[in-house]
């Protein structure tokens, strides 16, 4: 895995430089800002790292995003000589047994719940040369436990949108929603002209229901606004309090009935969240819209490769929406070499944010990033993201267990028919459980 | 031959062979599911059971054809030469029932497309039927009644370890290099290092010594507790039973403290090791029950024709429990060759084939389709190994020494 | 023991021990010492388990984890479930797997339909979910039934359901899915112990008369005895750490948790409960344990 063999260095190269060349040069203005380029070894600094110091990372990564990782790695290996030795798993019990033997040097994560584990063995990421300038304060906060910066953010993905086919909308005469009332409107028209308007599956293993989480934060966002969200984190609003049970209340409706949901409760509970978000680009659609972060366009052309982007498929923010829900993959670290240091520096600098938007691998919370993006659609997301006004993480990822399998219970509970008082107390419980008010 | 007792006997087995038959029926109708499913793409498998390349399937869309567009373009959809439907360059545009819905509202030759009779106005009640016309020309286009399309893709994708998001195959005939990430389509991507051939080798270091160790170390301390006298052997038979239900889980943590204190991560001794350590129990547990049941007088007699334990052992003990052995080895290679786990955290270096595969699946598993593929191959080994050891499986071995 | 006449070196045995003793204490006994010792810790291990008591509700002090594991509704589930499994699962494989090792015995494919019984444990390496997910999947919305079994349903008029998502039935089919897998290992280890039947023994008994039924009863299965039991005890132990099926197809949700499915998802972030259910199960061996050394004994005595 860590071995990059000789064509992957020369496809980066030519990556990179097809990206310059698409690059059109821009006329002579009179501020002109356009940044003398210059060698990559004097844009990447090397903390001390010499040629032949080994790194050693894990992360989640697999298959392609593995590749498009190692993509954005590949200029720092190359300007500074540091090999690489990585590991991929999504099995925290892999990484609790590598923590407590041989930590990895770098974690990157999709969450920052590490931190809350393994905090005496992590190092400040200022003390490793991480460049806080490049960030959103809201990142900052998110990554900081203790008055410590342990976690700084490296790849983010949105998830208050909703994927749908804007061909198909206007053959059907429907258009964007802009306000929540709107989008109420539009799903019961929907209903009404006998169009599923939802594809709500969620099934997932063990991990049945998060799908159902992100559905009800955004509610959640809509209807009461990011300041909640951030007081359910912290405990002051309980998660049984009347505004969550509104929330729950639409989400019964839309997740349990056929006439919304494809399968109705039946079909949110065992269809897999891929197959939902395929049940709706798919030759005979069942459904009109799927709710499902930005990842989903990725898989949309994967399973249906003759479908164009902005045509065929697409999104829209979640209609109202005050504030912005996402997710991130953290780096976090757990040792202060020179090679750490550099990788930490590497990625938080500008430049590396611009590699990373250049990668195409999701958007880069990094401000380096901005303008560097090439592809459409991450474009558009990475406006979305950067125009946010509040932004607040996954709040159950953030609770972290017991809480997060306590509302994955209570969603599934919900749609099930259970009364939804009865279904979230056991939530409420976990959340004060971690909160402690 | 007596025709009537072969009768009377075939009557008598029937019985026997109907048992059978149905359990091997029941036993492997969820395999062939998954065999048959290795050989389709991922969309065909995501909207029609495996099943249905056994049976006819119903013809969609012909009725909806037939009603609006075979007056014109014919029963086969190749009557208009300007507009010829069996033609996949023209069928192929339409991918999607509104591209259809917008193509038919341009007139032709300043009249409607479609008419006698025309669409419904409706759109919600026109695509679902476009929808279908479109299936029934792709039908038309590729060749009308086509087998169903089978691919070995999720096969050579696993086999070379393809970590793109088309297939291998696809990606070598379009010539798309970038995908290909180093693989170059030749021969030599069999033994490409994320691929299945070289995870294949790493298993098996990892799986043979294990097994034999096993069987090695379970077979002395087996005879010990059978036919050896002790202080303290029913207590410590006891906690080996015990021993067994321990989950490996709990051994991971300080395990690997110990290993990363001695320099021992990641090398084949530490994996060899730790699956010794959990396949002892069982093992041992197992072999004693074989070993002990064995009749004391063979013991006897040759000990009285001047055997010494070890002699025993070496020439009774372990040539009588042949078929335990047979049936501890099989197992014993099995569940080595099925980890993950420890695999995963013991031997990062060189990834055993349950590694490998997994680092092929994207995090969402949206290719899982190549595990199907890498199920199978990973298959031949175990029943290579079954039926090698099933030679062992004979009778007769203690005839003649038992008593009365 | 020894025959009476065989004579021994006093170290002898421990010389036939120790590899295998010494092994077994570094890798299970060691680990096992130290589980323990976590189950009465906090969730990260640094301090005692007592600090997890809220004021006004119920607390067993340093048994904190344990109160968890025997008390929590989540886990009395698991228990419960676990209780069907054995009830259901160990005599299902035990006597599927006996069955199968004697009937196959008289017909001429016998090798064949040994590795079809035995083929899905050796294919249990993507798990058995992809596998059965053919056989139970629903499709609710409009598409085909891409399950096997709602496929049949529908085909025969009936309306599609959802197997892994309605509590019992959902149970009912994972046993399905464990039978399935572990009976060719029943199988292969009660074939191997027929085989070791002495063949006068049974021809013995045909020549007096008896129908292979009366054989089978009164003579194979009083034989094979001893390694029925050695098969029980390793399904039983099998049953109670059961937890691949269930994770993989429905990660315990829908009531079909089960005790090491919880034992392992808390693995991380709970270490104290995580452990305080694994040495849980340590305690439910103890019956078989002694059951056990029964038979050891009875055994000997016999010989």
């Amino acid at each position: 895995m860590s071995t990059f063999s000789k064509p992957i260095i020369a496809l980066v190269v030519i990556a990179l430089l097809a990206a310059a060349c698409a690059t059109p040069t821009p006329a002579p203005t009179t501020a002109a800002t356009t940044e003398a380029p210059t060698a990559i070894s004097s844009t990447i600094d090397c903390m001390g790292a010499k040629s032949g110091d080994t790194l050693t990372l894990m992360y989640q990564w697999t298959g392609s995003e593995e590749v498009s990782a190692n993509k954005i790695f590949q200029p720092l290996v190359d300007a500074c000589g540091i090999k690489i030795s990585a590991e991929s798993t999504r099995d925290a019990a892999v990484l609790d047994t590598r923590v407590k033997s041989t930590p990895p040097d770098i974690l990157f994560w999709p969450s920052s719940s590490p931190v809350s584990l393994y905090q005496d063995k992590m190092v400040n990421m200022t003390t490793d040369g991480a460049d806080t300038a490049n960030y959103a304060s809201y990142w900052i906060d998110l990554g900081t436990f203790s008055n410590t910066l342990y976690a700084i953010p490296v790849k983010a993905d949105i998830k208050s949108i909703i994927w749908y086919s804007p061909a198909r909308f206007q053959a059907l005469g429907y258009t964007v929603p802009t306000t929540f009332a709107d989008l109420q409107t539009l799903v019961d028209k929907m209903a009404t002209d006998g169009n599923v308007p939802w594809s709500m599956g969620f099934e997932n293993g063990a991990a049945t229901g998060w799908t159902g989480s992100d559905f009800i934060q955004d509610l959640l966002l809509t209807l009461q606004g990011p300041q909640y969200v951030l007081n359910i984190i912290n405990g002051t609003t309980p998660y049984n309090d009347p505004g969550v049970v509104a929330a729950y209340q639409i989400y019964q409706k839309w997740a349990s009935d056929p006439k919304y949901t494809v399968g109705g409760a039946n079909g949110t509970l065992n269809t897999s969240f891929l197959n939902a978000i395929y049940l709706v680009f798919q030759p005979n659609p069942e459904a009109m819209m799927v709710k499902q972060s930005g990842f989903a366009g990725g898989e949309i052309a994967t399973q249906f490769p003759t479908l164009v982007y902005g045509t065929d498929y697409d999104f829209f923010a979640f209609p109202g929406i005050k504030g912005m829900q996402g997710g991130a993959d953290w780096m976090m670290a757990f040792s202060s070499s020179n090679a750490a240091k550099a990788m930490v520096a590497y990625l938080t600098s500008a430049y590396g944010g611009k590699v990373w938007a250049q990668t195409g691998f999701d958007e880069s919370p990094n401000k380096g990033a901005n303008g560097n993006y090439t592809d459409p659609q991450l474009i558009k997301k990475a406006a979305a993201l950067a125009s946010a006004q509040g932004f607040t993480p996954d709040l159950g990822d953030t609770l972290g267990e017991p809480f997060t399998s306590a509302e994955w219970t209570a969603i599934i509970q919900v749609v099930q028919g259970t009364d939804i008082a009865t279904a979230l107390a056991p939530a409420a419980a976990a959340q004060k459980q971690i909160t402690g008010k | 031959m007596n025709p009537l007792r072969t009768l009377n006997r075939i009557f008598h087995a029937l019985p026997i062979n109907l048992a059978l038959i149905i359990m091997c029926v029941l036993w492997i109708v969820p395999t062939l599911g998954l065999f048959v499913t290795s050989f389709r793409d991922r969309e065909a498998v995501r909207t029609t059971g495996w099943w249905t390349i056994f049976t006819p399937q119903p013809v969609v869309g012909e009725t909806e054809y037939t009603t609006y567009c075979a007056s014109c373009h014919g029963a086969k959809g190749n009557a208009l030469p300007q507009a010829n439907l069996s033609d996949p360059a023209i069928v192929n545009k339409y991918q999607r029932d509104y591209q259809l819905l917008a193509y038919l509202k341009q007139p032709i030759n300043g009249q409607p497309h479609v008419q006698n009779p025309a669409l419904p106005g409706n759109p919600n009640q026109s695509l679902p039927i476009l929808g279908k016309i479109l299936v029934y020309m792709q039908k038309l286009s590729s060749g009308g009644a086509k087998g169903p399309s089978l691919t070995l893709s999720n096969y050579v994708d696993a086999l070379v370890g393809y970590k793109g998001t088309n297939s291998y195959l696809q990606d070598c005939a379009s010539g798309n290099t970038a995908a290909l990430l180093g693989l170059n389509c030749t021969a030599s991507d069999l033994t490409s290092p994320a691929g299945m051939g070289i995870a294949m080798l790493n298993s098996i270091i990892v799986t043979v010594p294990v097994t034999l160790l096993v069987i090695t170390l379970a077979a002395f301390a087996a005879y010990a507790f059978a036919w050896l006298d002790f202080k303290g052997r029913q207590w410590l038979f006891a906690i080996l039973v015990g021993l067994q239900i321990v989950p490996l889980q709990m051994a991971l943590v300080p395990i690997s403290r110990l290993y990363s204190a001695v320099g021992m991560q990641s090398t084949f001794l530490g994996i060899w090791l730790f699956h010794v350590g959990f396949g002892l129990p069982y093992a041992i547990y197992l072999m004693r029950n074989f070993i002990g049941s064995l009749p004391k007088e063979i013991f006897e007699s040759a000990y009285l024709d001047g055997a010494n334990h070890w002699k025993s052992f070496t020439t009774l003990a372990l040539p009588l429990s042949v078929p335990a052995v047979a049936s501890l080895g099989i197992y014993q290679f099995l569940w080595v060759w099925n980890d993950f786990l420890v695999a995963k955290i013991f031997l990062t270096s060189h990834p055993v084939l349950t590694v490998q595969i997994t680092n092929l699946i994207d995090p969402r598993g949206s290719n899982w389709n190549i595990l199907t593929g890498a199920a199978f191959l990973s298959f031949i080994i175990p029943m290579v190994v079954f039926f090698a050891f099933q030679r062992f499986f004979v009778r007769g071995m203690l005839a003649g020494s038992v008593k009365g | 023991m020894m025959p009476a006449i065989m004579k021994q070196g006093k170290w002898a045995p421990w010389l036939y021990l120790l590899p295998a003793l010494l092994i077994m204490a570094l890798f299970i006994a060691f680990p096992t010492f130290n589980t323990v010792v976590l189950s009465f810790m906090d969730r990260t291990s640094t301090q005692s388990a007592a600090v997890d008591c809220v004021q006004g509700q119920p607390c067993w002090g340093i048994f904190e984890n344990y109160r968890y594991a025997l008390t929590n509704s989540i886990m009395l589930n698991a228990l419960s479930n676990n209780a069907l499994w054995l009830i259901l699962m160990v005599p299902g494989t035990v006597s599927a797997g006996l069955l199968f090792a004697v009937l196959a015995e008289r017909v001429r494919y016998e090798k064949i339909a040994k590795s079809i019984i035995f083929m899905p444990m050796a294919i249990s390496f993507i798990g058995a979910g992809i596998i059965w997910q053919f056989m139970y999947s629903i499709t609710s919305g409009g598409g085909q039934q891409t399950g096997l079994l709602n496929a049949i349903i529908v085909g025969l008029g009936g309306q599609p359901v959802a197997f892994m998502s309605t509590y019992p039935i959902n149970d009912f089919c994972l046993m399905i899915v464990g039978v399935w897998l572990w009976t060719g290992f029943c199988m292969t280890i009660l074939a191997a112990a027929i085989k070791n039947l002495p063949s006068e023994v049974l021809e013995a008994a045909q020549v007096d008369g008896a129908t292979g039924w009366q054989t089978f009863w009164k003579v194979m299965v009083p034989l094979v005895m001893p390694t029925i039991v050695v098969v029980t005890t390793t399904m039983t132990i099998n049953v109670l750490k059961v937890f691949d099926i269930v994770f993989v197809m429905t990660g315990g949700n829908y009531g079909t948790e089960v005790i090491a499915n919880r034992m392992f998802q808390l693995i991380v972030t709970d270490t104290g409960r995580s452990t305080a259910i694994a040495a849980l199960l340590i305690v439910l061996m103890i019956p078989v344990m002694i059951f056990n050394i029964r038979r050891f004994q009875k055994q000997e005595e016999m010989r």
